[in-house]
Parts: C-alpha cells; structure tokens; sequence
C-alpha cells in the first residue's frame, strides 16, 4: 500500500488537486509534459482570465504557490507517464523525464491532462484560417490582447472592423462534436471588450448561434459588451471568410432581420471550442479508463460523481473530462484530490 | 409561371412576395397527408435533424438572393411539423432552389435542398396544380430524358429556344449536322441524342422505369407525355421480348 | 503601437489524419458488403495515382483501363469537351471506352422536375456501373453532377438495405449484377492526377495567363468527403481540383471573392427561368471576377457550370456589363496547352463569350486554325470523308 498520489497535469486542475491533497496530508507527486506549470492559461498566453477579468498570469502563479509551497508535493516537469500496472492503492507508475525512465509507487492517481483547443483546418465552413494570416483564433487573439498590441496581423495595423465567429468546431455534426464547448461565448465577449478598450475606434461584432452566457456572465460580461463596450451582436453565424483586394470579406445570415449578409473585416477571430488533448487520450489509455466518442474521460455517474472513474484508485478532473470553464475545472479539482486522499485512508470508494 | 416572380437584381431576402392566389388551398387532412408521405420517405431522417436556425445555408444559397426564398425556413417549417407553410412550400418555394447543395454545408446535417427534392417529389406524385405549372415547358426534357437516355441533345440548340444565347445557338443549328460529323469522338455523331446509345440498353432503362414506377408519376404530371412516352417504350420493349 | 505579429503569417495546414475523420469510410463499408455477398466491388485497375481527400484519406485514380460515363450537356452542347478528355487519353496513350452501353444519370432531370425516385436513380448508376464492369474496364465520370449524384446513390445503397434489394432486384430482372466502384472518381480527378504529365507533353508558354476557377458544387458540396484537397495549395481549404492544373501548366491562379458561390445554373432555371440563372452567373461570378482578378480565362470543370458561365454573359454584353471572359473547362484548357487544335479538339466554336484574346496570348493561331477547320468541314460536305478522324485529330 502507498500512501502517494500521483497528479498527471499540471495545469490548473491538477495544481489544485494536488494542493488539495497536500493539505489533507497526503504526498503529492505532479507529472508535467512542459517545461513550466499554469497549463493552458500559461503556454498559450491568456490575458485576463473569463469570468473575472484578472490576470491570467497571476492567478496561476498563485496556484502554483499553493501547491509547490507544500513540502508534500514535489514537481516534476518535462516528464510524461509512459506506463502504469498494479490496482488502486498499489500502482506502479513509470515516469519518463529526458530520455530516462524511473518508477514510483502511488496509491491513487489523479488525472488532470485537459483540452486543447480545436484546429480550425477542420472545420466544415469556409473559414481559411490556414489561407489568410488576418483570420486568427481566440487563443491567438489572447496572445495579442495579453501584449496589448491587437493588430492585422497582415498590416501590423489597429483594426477597424473585427468579427468574433462562435461555435467554430462545436455543434457541429459533420466534424462529430455535437456538444457546446461551454467557454468560447464569454471568451469571445470578453476578448470583444478588450478590443474595444485597446483600440476604441474598431467596431466589433459577434456572429452567434445561442449566446451561452449562463450565471452570472450575463451581468458580469455579456450586458456590460452591449450596454458598455457598444459590441455588435448578430444571430447568424457565418458562411464563409474569403478575401477581397486585399480585405476579408464574410458572408452569412444576418438571421434576425432574415437577410443575407456580405460585410468586409480586417481581423475574423474564430472562437475555436475543446477538444481532448493528446495527452489526455494516451493516459486514457495507458490507465485503461474508459472514453466517450469525443475522446473526453468518463465518470462512474455523470451528475453525482464527476472525478471517479472506474477503475479503483484512479480520479479525474477539470477538462479531460469534457469543456470546462475555469470555476468547473477547480470544483471537480478539489474534489478528485480530496476523494483520492479519502480512498487512500479507507481503501475504498466514497460512494457517490 | 406559378412560381414567386425572380427579382434580377440583388434584391435581398423580403424584395418578392408571394402571391396568395397562385396555388389551390385544401383541407388540412389533405396537407397532412401530403406531410406525411415527405416523412414516410427513406431519406427523410438523414435529411432533417433539427435546426438552430444560424443561417449558414442561406449565405450559402444562390437562390436566396434573388428570390423571397430561404433554405432555413424550408429547414425549419420541417422541423416544427408546421403543416399549413409546408403545404404553401411545396406549392411555391420548392421551385425556386437551384439544387446546388451549397446548404449541406449544414452543421446539424441537415440537408434543405434534399428536403425539397422529397417535397418536389411528392409534390410531382400527387398531381398538385402547382407541380404542373413549375414544370410546364419541361416536358420536352422529360420526354428526352426518359426515352433516349441522354437529357440535352444537340437539335435541342434553337434560337428561339435561347434567344439570350446570342447568334451562335443559330450557328450551331444551321450546322448542326456537319458540325457533328466534324467530331472525332465515334459516339457524338449524333443530333437528336446527346451520344449514340445502344437499342439494349434503352430496353434496359425502360425495364427501370416501369419496375421503379416512375411511369406512374409522369401519368400525374402530364397524361399526354405519359401516353407519348409509353408508346416508345412498349414499341422498343416488345422488340425485345418484354410484355410490360 | 508596435506592429509586433504574434503569428505565424504563414501557417502550415497539417495534412488532415484520416484517424479524425468524422465520418465512416464507405469503401470498408462497401467491402463489408461485398463479403457478406450483397455486392461486387469494382476495384480500381492498376496503375493508379494516389491523391489526398478532404478528411486526409487516399483515393486512388485509375490511370487508364477507364470507361467514360459521358454527359449529356457536354456531349450535347459543348462537344469539345468530352472530345478533350478524350484526347488527352489518346495523347497518354491510354487505353479507355467511349461506350455506347451508357446512360445519362438523369439526375439533371431529376434535380429540375423531381420526376423520377430514389428507387429509378438508383437503377440507372447501378444499370451504368454494371455495364462498365462487365467489358473490365473502370468507370471515369465526366459530369460533376453525375458524380455527386451517383455519390448520393452509394450512400443511399449503402445505408437503406431495402433499396439496396430493390434495386439489386430489378439489376436480376436486367440479368445484371449489383456492382459497386471502390471510388466514385470524376474525370477532373484524372486531369488532376496526370497535371504533371500534361506539362510535360505542354507546348505552349502560359506564364503570361491568368485563369480564374470556379469550382463545381456538385463537386465539393454534394458528398463532400472525397473531394481532392492538398495542404499547398489555398491552405488546404479549398479543393485542389483544376486551380492545381493550372499551376502546374505554369499559368497563375486568378483569385476573386465568390469562389464558393453557385453558378447559377439550377437545372429547371437553365431551361425554363434563365433569368435567374443568367443574373446570378454574371452578377455573382463573372462581374466579379473581371474586376477582382480580371483573368484571360475562367476554367471550371462541370458541364452545368460551363454552360452557365459561357452562355449567360450574351445579354450581359448587350446591357454593357462588366463581363466578357472566355469560359471552358480544365480538359480543353490542358488541351490547347498540349498543342490541341482549337476547332478539331477543342471544338471553342461551339462556345459564346469570345475566345480569341486567350489563344493569341497563349500563340495559338486561331484564324489559320478555323480555315484548318473549315477544310475538314467542306470534305464532309463533299463526301470525301464520313466523319473527321482521330487522326484529323492528331492522336
């Protein structure tokens, strides 16, 4: 029996399933693929965080601290987990850092590998993100706003006109992910106000579906994009981006007034959704727990118990278990941790 | 010409309005039925899942710009069962989509522009008034289509066929014969076929129709064509040894 | 403000990994079928090219050994078409048919009059697949919307197991078998398979010509998996098919802002609403690409799109639009590359927009090319020949 947990991710799920763990007294060994901690927030850049505006960089660092401050826990990054044997309570787990292997015991393994965001190249609209460097992503347009130098990329230029396409590889059938990727409408409207602050003179609009703005996003940022930031929102997603001398051009239905829309754009931002990411699809199947047809992690009960899956010992959290928001991706964190320190001190499940 | 009349210029959504008088109303039951043979067909299900209505078909439909037409609402009339604006679809909007499939683009799957092949279809196998009246000037390609295999043959290039066509279509006419022969290709020595088809294999294409009843359904579109029609079939058909 | 780019302004597309593709592949499904005895797979003959499709998936395209469905509206009203094709298989030496044992697919008829059924659809591919696989040789579609339609037809046969009895029912009445191709493959494909042999046998220079494409929606949009795509070229976004032949016979790619539009035709409007069909193919396309790319030709590679484009820009010219630009297809354009007469092979007199600014940029000599023609026309007339050769083709 060992008394370890092993958290596979760094990234804010498994910073504060470790934390949490670590509190509880438990030994807590992080496995990180990249060089640093802070997950998705820190290597693609995130500026200010949705919901509450702050300092994506901040914020993570803080985790950081809470989970690298405790003696318990110990890092190690650049290293992947390339096998696992043995049942809950007695795993076995190969670590493989720089070229060389080791092996450690653990008792319990919490999985925290997260999403990546969805390749617009597979889109089944005509959006041309690989054909014009003016079409960019959310996680492109983080990078931008975060430097606080939003630009055509193509002129280096203050843009006047920039479109915010929703839904870009989510409910979509003919790519297979028919679900909501849950984040991408309030991204969107926060990245909306923040072009809006950065360079005053652009006009803005958000080409929609649904609006998904649930809780308190409403009040916190979808009123205040329309009643503050002037930020344009029309029903009707859009058909395709293509370009004409030298401008993009989008065209789509403008459903609301029932009429078909052709409007040039300097900058088109494709609010691409999540998808699983690699990572969390090789440790599914190095740990041998179940997926569901989009690849995301499967729980023992998909409403009582969001972190256990089936196999005894093993925990799962944040957005390998499907879109997450950050507040969801905390919540299911400290529960993982604190159900795997509960399994470790009773050898059993907390039932659901 | 029932159809909703074509605006020419880049008159958007709402520019035509459908003329009321156009189609001959009947009882609910009757448009239910009619509903219901759209939902009975095989297809329907791979063409109709829902629709959230995000207008990407429409953007992507060359009819939507220049007639009052919209794949959406073809889309969302079928989703919602909304009996009565089916009906007045499938006697007016139906006819006005090009057929070009830009709308699979759909990202629920849907398909409008097969819908309204099944409406279209349906609308053609029950006789509706309005079905005659869309496909009046056409019996000449149905007659072509069904009895020599090939749809546009070359004698069909008149001038007063194409008069927007320019001078050339008389040209092609006036030498229409030589024209042909100056082809290298063996099969295209022909004027009122489109290439030179077998005797066999137009009794092979006669044995499809009958079997797939579409014989049936031109008899609801035009008894005179039907009639015309069956005469060469049964002709070519008993030559070859076929009772039909 | 810096001007600080923080992406990459030249993003390589990733080639597609066929193992995210979202949807089945029906060749397995087809093969499937075949074990279970429903159907015979008519494989792709060898030699074939491999070619990448949307999802990242291989489609083989048959070099030669191929049985050409021909179309009915290119054979009808725009001979130099098919006539093109065909050449460009002589010149490869090829060995194909031209059969006398094909249909039309009907399917213009079917998308303009709804006069016909699943069911009798159906029974005409599978009538015309039947035939090409009892002489051995492969079928090669030359009309977009035969190949669309018979892709329809594949996924209908496929996926409806009752009209898949049915119609192999009515094949059994026909004394015929239930065959299906491995790959449903459009003679576009071929010209884009065999782009690179073209230039080699290419003899004139087309650095100087700037062609505009339009792409089929049949083509693309129909059943749009197994279209060709290629990472280099628009990014990987669109398909590939025609604008890489024109790359490769050195002339450039004239790009303009309705690629993705229609052209208009809209099968019942061609023939009895052509005023639609007229507005849209000038106002939407050809305007469009006269001032945006302004090229010496636009090239496409469908039989509806052809007439379309070419036709309609008459009674534009005589209301003074903004158009005028010859209109043909990626074979004929291969072919005039390729030292293709203009009259005897590509047959342009059949064609309306005016063509002669492209032949003389491209050196082509078409006034000695038409009295050429008109030669050959009066020895038919005088019966000293039946019909003109290929010979009097050159191949």
């Amino acid at each position: 029996m060992s008394d370890r947990i092993v958290v596979i991710g760094g990234g804010p799920a498994g910073l504060e399933a470790a934390a949490m763990a670590g509190r509880l007294g438990a030994p807590v060994l992080i496995v990180e693929k990249r060089s640093h901690l802070g997950g998705a927030p820190i290597a693609e850049s995130y500026a200010a965080l949705t919901h509450g505006l702050q300092s994506a960089e901040e914020l993570m660092g803080k985790m950081m601290a809470a989970a690298t401050d405790l003696d318990r826990v110990e890092v190690r990054t650049e290293s992947e987990v390339v096998a696992m044997s043995g049942t809950g309570g007695n795993f076995t787990v190969t670590i493989s850092s720089n070229g060389s292997e080791e092996t450690v015991d653990a008792g319990a393994i919490v999985l925290a590998t997260g999403f990546q965001h969805f390749d617009p190249g597979r889109e089944t609209q005509q959006y041309g993100y690989y054909e014009f460097p003016d079409v960019i992503t959310i996680q492109d347009a983080e990078g931008m706003l975060k430097e606080e130098t939003f630009v055509t990329p193509s002129t280096g230029k203050p843009p006047e006109r920039v479109a915010f396409i929703q839904c870009v590889g989510s409910r979509d059938r003919q790519i297979g992910n028919e679900y909501c990727s849950k984040v991408c409408c309030g991204i969107s409207s926060k990245q909306a106000i923040e072009v809006r602050q950065q360079v005053p003179d652009a006009r803005v609009f958000i080409f929609y579906i649904d609006m998904r703005m649930y809780g308190y996003w409403e009040n916190e940022i979808y009123w205040p994009a329309q009643e503050q930031h002037r930020v344009n929102y029309v029903k009707g997603i859009v058909t395709e981006v293509l370009a004409k001398n030298g401008r993009l051009i989008i065209r789509g239905e403008d459903t609301t007034m029932g009429r078909p829309m052709e409007v040039p754009m300097d900058v088109v931002v494709l609010a691409v959704g999540m998808e699983p990411s690699p990572g969390t699809r090789h440790m599914a199947d190095i740990l041998g727990i179940a997926t569901n047809k989009y690849g995301f992690v499967e729980t023992v009960h998909d409403v009582l118990d969001t972190v256990t899956t089936a196999v005894a010992g093993v925990y799962v959290c944040g957005s390998a278990t499907g879109p997450a928001d950050l507040d969801d991706t905390i919540s299911s964190a400290g529960s993982a941790g604190a159900k795997a320190v509960a399994y470790l001190r009773s050898g059993a499940e907390v039932p659901a | 010409m029932a159809a909703a009349a074509p605006v020419t210029t880049f008159a958007t959504a709402g520019g035509a309005t459908l003329s009321p008088d156009h189609y001959v109303d009947v009882a609910y039951e009757e448009k239910l039925r009619l509903w219901d043979e759209v939902k009975a067909d095989p297809r329907f299900p791979d063409y109709l899942y829902g629709c959230y209505e995000c207008g990407i078909c429409v953007a992507a439909c060359p009819s939507a710009k220049f007639y009052n037409f919209s794949p959406r609402k073809i889309a969302q009339a079928a989703a919602r069962e909304d009996v009565e604006l089916i009906f007045e679809q499938m006697n007016d909007d139906v006819w006005n989509c090009s057929q070009c499939f830009s709308c699979n683009r759909c990202p629920r799957q849907n398909s409008p522009g097969g819908l309204i092949t099944i409406l279209r279809e349906v609308a053609v196998n029950n006789g509706l008034a309005s079905s005659k009246a869309a496909l009046e000037g056409y019996t000449r390609i149905v007659y072509k289509i069904m009895t020599t295999g090939t749809q546009v043959s070359p004698d069909m290039l008149q001038a007063d066929a194409f008069p927007d066509w320019g001078p050339g279509v008389m040209e092609v006419s006036d030498n229409l014969e030589l024209w042909r022969k100056a082809l290298p290709p063996e099969t295209l020595h022909t004027t009122s076929m489109s290439w030179q088809v077998d005797d066999k294999t137009l009794t092979e294409l006669y044995l499809i129709w009958h079997y797939t009843g579409v014989m049936d359904l031109i008899a609801e579109v035009d008894e005179g064509l039907h009639m015309i029609i069956l005469d060469v079939m049964e002709e070519t058909l008993e030559e070859a040894g076929f009772e039909i | 403000m810096t001007s600080i780019i923080p992406i990459e302004s030249l993003r390589m597309k990733p080639r597609p990994d066929p193992a995210n593709a979202p949807t089945i592949d029906i060749r397995e499904t087809l093969f499937e079928l075949e074990a279970a005895g429903e159907l015979i797979v008519h494989r792709v003959p060898e030699p074939y090219v491999e070619v990448m499709t949307k999802y990242g998936r291989t489609k083989r395209i048959p070099e030669q050994m191929t049985w050409h469905h021909k179309s009915c509206g290119q054979c009808g009203h725009i001979p130099g078409y098919s006539t093109s094709i065909f050449w460009l298989n002589r010149k490869l030496g090829f060995d194909y048919v031209d059969p006398t044992d094909q249909t039309s697919c009907t399917a213009w008829n079917y998308y303009a009059s709804a006069t016909s059924n699943a069911a009798a659809q159906a029974g005409v591919a599978m009538r015309n697949f039947a035939a090409a696989h009892e002489v051995g040789y492969y079928p090669l579609i030359h009309c977009g919307t035969s190949y669309g339609h018979y892709k329809e037809v594949r996924e209908e046969i496929v996926h409806h197991a009752d009209l898949r009895a049915q119609v192999r029912d009515i094949m059994g009445k026909l004394g015929k078998e239930l065959v299906m191709p491995e790959e449903i493959v459009h003679y576009s494909e071929w010209v884009h398979a065999m782009r690179h042999r073209f230039a080699e046998l290419q003899v004139y220079d087309l650095s100087n010509v700037t062609a505009s494409v339009h792409p089929a929606c049949h083509y693309y949009k129909l059943v749009q998996e197994d279209a060709i795509y290629d990472p280099d070229l628009y990014g990987g976004e669109r398909t590939a098919t025609v604008s890489a032949l024109v790359e490769a016979l050195g002339a450039t790619v004239g790009d303009y802002s309705t690629f993705f539009d229609c052209c208009g035709f809209g099968f019942r409007h061609i023939l009895v609403e052509r005023d639609f069909s007229r507005s849209f193919a000038t106002m939407r396309k050809i305007e469009v690409i006269k001032e945006e790319a302004n090229p010496d030709v636009v090239l496409t590679h469908d039989t509806g799109c052809v007439t379309t484009l070419d036709k309609s820009q008459f009674a534009a010219q005589a209301h003074q639009r903004n158009v005028g630009i010859p209109v043909m297809s990626d074979a004929q354009f291969a072919a005039l590359a390729m030292g293709a007469h203009p009259y005897k092979v590509c047959q342009l007199h059949w064609h309306t927009t005016d063509y002669t600014a492209l032949l003389e940029k491209m050196g082509i000599d078409w006034e000695k090319a038409w009295i050429e023609f008109e030669m050959d026309v009066a020895r038919i007339e005088r019966g000293e020949i039946e019909y003109l050769s290929w010979e009097d083709a050159g191949v």
